[in-house]
């Protein structure tokens, strides 16, 4: 399954991904996302699925799912924006509790069989050579951590070059 | 920057857990380093906004010391709603000099492992036109609360005890100094084997099984 997870603003979003049919599943903003609060009931309470009552409590699920993992997000800081970062946050249950030592470090174990590849664009007008550094480790940091593997990271001004560059959606 | 006789230090917690919590174990541990002669302003950062309050409390401080935990090898996603408030604010306001430091937790045994995460708020730093002084990184954090009340002396403690004093030095004396990375002083697998027990046993007291641990989840063919 290919999944999108994007912060796109609505007008955008609407523009680069009509009449789409790149992917299986895009996950975008719809203001009812709440924040990880740290609670692991996603590992001893009701493992697998997060409690938070809104519609990302199965992402960790939907991930078990997921071969081709398509991020669009603005850069901050050399990371993602908030609302990627909270879709990341609670999808921890893709992962299992347990520690693994996975090219000499401790990871977490993995919980499912399927293999994520990772494509990571960034936007942002003025992304600097440091920010780029520090998104690039992030990425390859968090592909290590599911156990999957980098297949592209690329940065640009705006998110539609984002789309050209990755060849992702017919109408740009 | 110089230290001042007389400071006023921010400490940040910014767990996403309300209580309870490592990076307020970590702070607690912190603050009878640094309090004497100077002012605790205390925060913990619960949700993705802050008030002007807040936002007025910080500013008036000569550091900000932040302790959060490592969250999918960064930051956790309120508290970077935060720091991009507080970037818009400290980058259009007129303010004295602040210095940050950040002490990340995270549960795999290697400190190195938050790397990023300080990387992130050094870059955080250099928007919000903030000064960086020091990032700690705490691997092995599970162990935080087991040694808490132990003497610094306790081997076991050694090295946390140790970063902890080394960055309370620069932060009293608002100094830059090369981030340290540690973990405790206690065998990785053995930690790893601790660790797993501790899992088992507090899925058994929520009433479920050991077993369900490994729970897998089937969506079906469902798409969202």
């Amino acid at each position: 399954m290919k999944i999108l997870i994007h912060d796109l603003d609505d007008s955008v979003a609407e523009g680069l991904l009509k009449d789409n049919k790149e992917f299986d599943l895009v996950i975008s903003d719809d203001g009812t996302i709440k924040a990880c609060i740290g609670c692991f009931a996603c590992w001893i309470k009701n493992p697998g699925l997060c409690i938070l009552k809104d519609s990302y409590s199965d992402t960790g699920a939907k991930l078990s799912k997921c071969d081709d993992l398509i991020i669009i997000s603005r850069s901050y800081y050399g990371g993602y924006s908030p609302f990627v970062k909270n879709v990341l946050d609670r999808g921890i249950s893709y992962v299992h509790p347990y520690f693994v030592i996975r090219n000499g470090q401790m990871h977490h174990k993995r919980r499912y069989k399927n293999r994520i590849g990772l494509q990571v664009g960034f936007y942002g007008s003025d992304i600097t050579e440091e920010e780029k550094a520090t998104a690039e480790k992030l990425v390859r940091a968090n592909s290590i951590n599911y156990d999957g593997y980098v297949k592209d990271i690329s940065f640009a001004k705006d998110p539609t070059e984002i789309f050209k560059s990755f060849k992702i959606a017919k109408n740009v | 920057m110089k230290g001042r006789l007389y400071m006023k230090i921010g400490l940040i917690n910014g767990s996403p857990k309300q209580r309870n919590s490592v990076s307020e174990t970590i702070i607690s541990q912190l603050k009878g380093r640094i309090e004497k002669g100077n002012q605790l302003i205390e925060l913990h950062f619960r949700t993705n906004r802050l008030s002007d309050q807040s936002i007025g409390q910080l500013a008036s401080c000569d550091c900000l010391v932040f302790a959060f935990p490592l969250y999918v090898d960064g930051i956790p996603s309120h508290l970077l709603a935060c720091l991009r408030q507080l970037e818009d604010y400290f980058s259009k306001e007129a303010k004295k000099e602040l210095r940050v430091y950040c002490l990340v937790n995270c549960g795999f045994y290697e400190g190195e492992q938050t790397a990023i995460a300080q990387d992130i708020m050094k870059n955080w730093c250099k928007r919000a036109t903030l000064s960086w002084g020091q990032g700690i990184g705490i691997g092995s954090g599970g162990m935080v609360q087991s040694v808490a009340n132990a003497g610094d002396d306790f081997r076991l403690k050694r090295n946390f005890a140790r970063a902890l004093d080394m960055v309370s030095k620069n932060i009293l004396s608002l100094s830059e100094a090369e981030n340290v990375y540690i973990n405790f002083n206690f065998p990785r697998l053995l930690y790893k084997l601790c660790g797993e027990m501790g899992w088992r046993k507090q899925i058994i007291n929520e009433g479920l099984k050991v077993k369900d641990l490994n729970r897998r989840i089937d969506l079906g063919d469902s798409k969202g």
